[in-house]
């Protein structure tokens, strides 16, 4: 975090100085030094890999397809949507970088050049249940031929790229190649987008027309090839070796409504304090389904604010539309539902219970550990960690308690299993049980051979302190000692992935998907280098924990390795959901992972000219702006602002809480 | 056997008395610190006495006493407040004389005082004997201060001494050897003042788990820079002067005539610097804690009490107000007590050579 502050403020220093030699310098895309040109080495790649990228005709198209554009879910957003007024919201940072990919860009700022603003082939509906429930975005439709492990795509012929060209499957086929390049210097989506990792061909049929086949045809197929955005050709002919650099400040054209304009840029060179998205007035999908009531404000200004007291008091002025009240302080003490400007109708608050995959925040217990291998110990620690205390002191009851380590997908999550209760006897008798039975002279239990009971809990979240101070002073009354370090996130999380840890306070956070992932976390391939001897089910005694995984329990289990091996394989959505359940089971059993807490909504606080739909947001939602459904009713900031000088004068007051997607218990 | 001081020694310590201002400030210093030592006695959440059916306990120092020992259900620490409130309402006990003595503060600097309410900080309660409040986490105020403030002063003389010690030591070898010795440490000791301290501190913090020794080691690591320098002139002062030629004429070695003789001399330069060292610990500890590279939670401190005020001004100004007066306080004191220390000692007033 530090170093990548120490970068964006030296950056900041060089483009402060030469902006004020050079006044025109790198907005454009013609100030670059050699102009190159890779059209034939792409083509090049094309022609090396004829098993992967295919081309065929209209008339090779299989004439049996069930072409849909799942024209029959409901629409996202109101009818009653007002266009226009600028939206007003804060970042910490001014971004590194303005490309996608590669070094230093992934960071906040990639949700407004990509994850919430970029139209992709097709979208999950944040409203509908279920696995088959996506709606076209690029696509006009599509068609899935299961057996074959292939799915078809028309495109949109309306879909457009916001400097001009039409998008077609030339970008198709080049997302692939940009993908797959070692230009970009990203090994995730090198990885992800490999020959025969994810994907096994693409076929183009015409200009508008092309399917891809994927290597199994897993319940997620659908999403895993509608949920990409194509790679604009003509934009990146100049990707090479200098690609990081090159491309550094050249915005991307896009498919989705904002576009940074180059006068923009030019501003930005110099004054970095802002930077302004317009929203394109003749953009193609204005009046497609789906989209055409939501991106509602004509420009999106983001303000660099870096403290977050200076934004709240940023919103209290007025200068930003809506605040984040998730925090239990901003929701019942900075602003209570009695404050004024609540009570007056200034400021809207709402609370939305929202239905998605849970972060996973709790203790994981490495059980390489001494002291964790012991299953009693670890059973002892579940009954001595009082999350209940944590959830209702530092979260004031608003938030629940964490079951497994997948709460929030629906009927994949497991229905029955409970985390376990703080409870200091059944805690005594499972830590007497691994032999620590006496207590030192400071209260902490102590083992025949001396052993005192005492852990380190590593912390990158400097915000959460509190809930480890409550845990560890809750522990001592069990006889365990907890020593928490707190350490700076990237520190903390690099050593957490060297399994430096005994137990670490963390949490994975999921997009919205169908169903959980196991392989990560709790598969032996990802615990030690060899865990098991020939036979397959003796540990190894030799083994060596393997570092740099997302197996934080060093959990290496030869019936848990194979129940996530059928899973992964599984083509069957019911077959999944039994599996998915054993394997809780079995997690549960180990008892090495210790369930935290869950925020089930998000709250927010908005001024009046503010709108959201009648529901307020979508099920499927993280939070209130990510789907683009509210507005701003400019007509009524005047009369607003006016009264909020006149105290004789108020409007109704909104405090609303929306329970229609509440998770019943 | 009466101290016997030397007359020049005397003659500063009655010159040091006669600054009222300082005088008093060191009065109050002193005070302040035997009240840190002993704070367990004033504010802790132990009992200073129980009497329960004729057996007498003292708690304050020493292991825990488990719940158990006053027939309690639990085998974690006593909750003497809980004690204190049953034997009261028990007429049995009343009758047999058990009673438990609290502290005037009966709470400890890292315990939740509300445990069954919402973390949220509250203005002072006298009924409650929280006369300073509570923080965010429904802690002490009061008592933070106070264990903080011993941790400061831990700080400073572990400072201290590392400073003096590195410092002392250097600057008389600078100065007592000169050449090349000299023009070498000179040279290093300008490489490393440069090397911008906060960002290594931050670095380090980041790598390691902070405790109170690291603190101290990085600290003195890069603060002891300052003191050679004065070290270096005063002893290049000295040892050109008759006593030290009469020294070595005598036979007296270079360890000898640096401590025996140089160095008393130097006294007054090192006792002037004290005070003002000591305020820069604290200053430097509380300014690290500010920021979160200082001590690890939960230990009382009083930049997380600062840093913890700043982000509730208004929400919470009581929690701003101690650390901040407490921090002047003691800095104030502080400086008193050095700008009279250095009035008593200046050679002008007393030297020999006059």
């Amino acid at each position: 975090m530090f170093l990548r502050r120490l970068l964006a403020v030296s950056c900041l220093l060089l483009a402060a100085c030469s902006g004020s030699k050079d006044p025109a310098p790198r907005a454009g895309s013609n100030d670059t030094p050699a102009t190159i040109d890779n059209t034939a080495e792409v083509q090049a790649y094309y022609a090396a890999h004829p098993d992967f990228f295919v081309s065929k005709t209209p008339a090779d198209l299989p004439s049996d397809l069930a072409w849909t554009d799942a024209g029959d879910l409901p629409e996202i957003g109101s009818p009653a949507r007002i266009r226009g007024g600028v939206w007003n919201e804060r970042i910490q940072d001014f971004p590194p970088t303005l490309r996608t990919v590669g070094p230093d860009s992934n960071n906040g700022f990639r949700n407004y050049l990509l994850d919430d603003y970029v139209i992709k082939f097709g979208h999950l509906h944040p409203d509908v249940a279920g696995p088959h429930r996506h709606y076209p975005g690029l696509a006009e439709a599509w068609a899935v031929d299961a057996p074959s492990r292939t799915v078809y795509v028309r495109l949109d012929p309306r879909a457009r790229w916001s400097d001009g060209p039409p998008v077609t499957t030339d970008d198709v086929f080049f997302m692939f190649w940009f993908y797959q390049s070692s230009y970009i210097q990203a090994p995730w989506y090198n990885n992800w987008f490999g020959i025969g990792e994810n994907y096994t061909c693409v076929t183009r049929y015409d200009d508008r027309t092309f399917a891809i086949t994927i290597k199994e045809a897993r319940p997620d197929m659908l999403a895993r090839v509608l949920e990409n955005s194509p790679v604009p050709r003509h934009f990146y002919r100049e990707v090479g070796p200098d690609f990081v650099t090159r491309y550094n400040w050249r915005f991307i054209p896009t498919t989705g409504p904002y576009v940074l304009t180059p006068a923009e840029q030019q501003r930005t060179l110099t004054n970095r304090n802002s930077i302004t998205f317009e929203r394109q007035p003749d953009w193609w999908a204005n009046d497609k389904r789906q989209f055409r009531y939501r991106f509602n404000p004509a420009q999106l200004r983001l303000r660099v604010i870096r403290e977050t007291p200076t934004a709240w008091e940023a919103f209290l002025a007025g200068e930003l539309e809506a605040f984040g009240m998730n925090l239990a302080e901003y929701h019942y003490d900075r602003l209570p539902d009695s404050d004024p400007r609540v009570t007056r109708g200034l400021i809207h608050k709402s609370t939305f219970f929202n239905d998605i995959p849970r972060p996973n925040y709790g203790l994981w217990m490495n059980t390489a550990r001494p002291l964790l291998a012991d299953r009693e110990i670890r059973l002892g620690i579940q009954y001595a960690l009082n999350w209940e205390l944590v959830i209702k002191q530092f979260f004031r009851d608003g938030y629940s308690r964490l079951n497994t380590p997948s709460d929030g997908f629906g009927d994949m999550s497991h229905p029955t299993l409970r985390a376990r209760p703080f409870d200091l006897a059944l805690a005594a008798e499972h830590f007497a049980r691994a032999g620590f039975r006496q207590r030192g002279p400071d209260g902490i239990l102590v083992n025949a051979a001396g052993t005192h009971l005492s852990l380190s809990v590593n912390n990158g979240y400097e915000s959460l302190t509190p809930v480890l101070v409550i845990l560890q002073q809750e522990a001592r009354k069990a006889g365990l000692d907890l020593q928490i370090e707190t350490l700076d996130s990237s520190a903390y999380w690099k050593k957490v992935q060297e399994k430096n840890h005994d137990l670490a306070f963390a949490a994975f956070n999921v997009g919205v998907e169908p169903f959980p992932r196991y392989w990560e976390c709790y598969h032996s391939n990802n615990a030690y280098d060899q865990p098991f001897l020939a036979d397959g089910l003796t540990p190894n005694p030799d083994r060596k924990v393997k570092v740099q995984t997302n197996n934080l329990q060093t959990i290496a289990i030869p019936a848990l390795d194979a129940l996530i091996t059928r899973y992964d394989r599984s083509e069957s959505l019911d077959e999944m959901r039994g599996l998915g359940r054993q394997i809780e089971e079995i997690l549960y059993e180990d008892a090495s992972f210790s369930p935290g807490f869950v925020r089930p909504f998000y709250r927010v606080a908005t001024w009046r000219w503010v709108r959201f739909p009648e529901n307020f947001n979508v099920r499927f939602s993280t939070d209130a702006f990510e789907q683009n459904v509210h507005w701003l009713d400019n007509a009524v900031r005047p009369e607003t602002l006016a009264v909020r000088r006149d105290e004789s004068k108020s409007f109704p007051p909104s405090v609303r809480s929306y329970e229609q997607w509440k998770v019943k218990e | 056997m009466p101290l016997r001081l030397d007359p020049l020694t005397r003659k500063k310590l009655r010159r040091f008395r006669s600054l009222r201002r300082g005088y008093w400030s060191f009065i109050m210093l002193a005070g302040l610190v035997v009240f840190a030592c002993v704070a367990e006695l004033f504010i802790s959440q132990r009992a200073l006495v129980v009497r329960r059916e004729g057996q007498w306990f003292f708690p304050s120092y020493g292991g825990i006493l488990p719940g158990r020992t006053f027939d309690l259900d639990y085998d974690w620490e006593t909750n003497y407040r809980d004690l204190h409130t049953r034997l009261k309402s028990d007429p049995a006990a009343c009758a047999r004389g058990d009673f438990v003595l609290l502290p005037l503060v009966p709470y400890d600097p890292i315990e939740n005082c509300y445990p069954d309410q919402f973390f949220k900080p509250r203005p002072p309660d006298f009924a409650r004997r929280h006369f300073l409040g509570t923080d965010t986490q429904n802690r002490d105020i009061l008592a933070r201060l106070v264990y903080g403030f011993r941790h400061a002063l831990i700080f400073s003389v572990w400072f201290v001494a590392g400073v003096y010690g590195l410092g002392v030591l250097l600057g008389c070898a600078m100065g007592y050897y000169g050449g090349v010795f000299d023009l070498l440490v000179q040279r290093v000791i300008e490489v490393w003042s440069n090397i911008p301290f906060l960002y290594v501190v931050i670095i380090v913090a980041a790598l390691i788990k902070p405790g109170l020794g690291w603190l101290v080691a990085i600290n003195v690591a890069f603060g002891w820079m300052g003191l050679t320098y004065y070290m270096r002139t005063e002893t290049y002062k000295e040892k050109a002067r008759d006593y030290a030629a009469a020294a070595r004429v005598l036979g007296a070695g270079d360890a000898r005539i640096i401590l025996r003789h140089i160095l008393p001399n130097t006294a007054a330069t090192l006792v002037t610097f004290i005070p003002f060292t000591v305020a820069g610990a604290i200053g430097s500890l509380t300014a690290l804690d500010f920021l979160g590279f200082g001590l690890p939670v939960p230990t009382p401190s009083w930049g997380e009490l600062l840093s913890q005020g700043t982000k509730n001004l208004t929400l919470a100004p009581w929690i701003v107000l101690s650390a901040f007066s407490a921090m002047t306080l003691v800095l104030i004191l502080v400086t008193f007590v050095g700008e009279a220390v250095r009035e008593a000692f200046d050679p002008k007033k007393f030297t020999l050579y006059r």
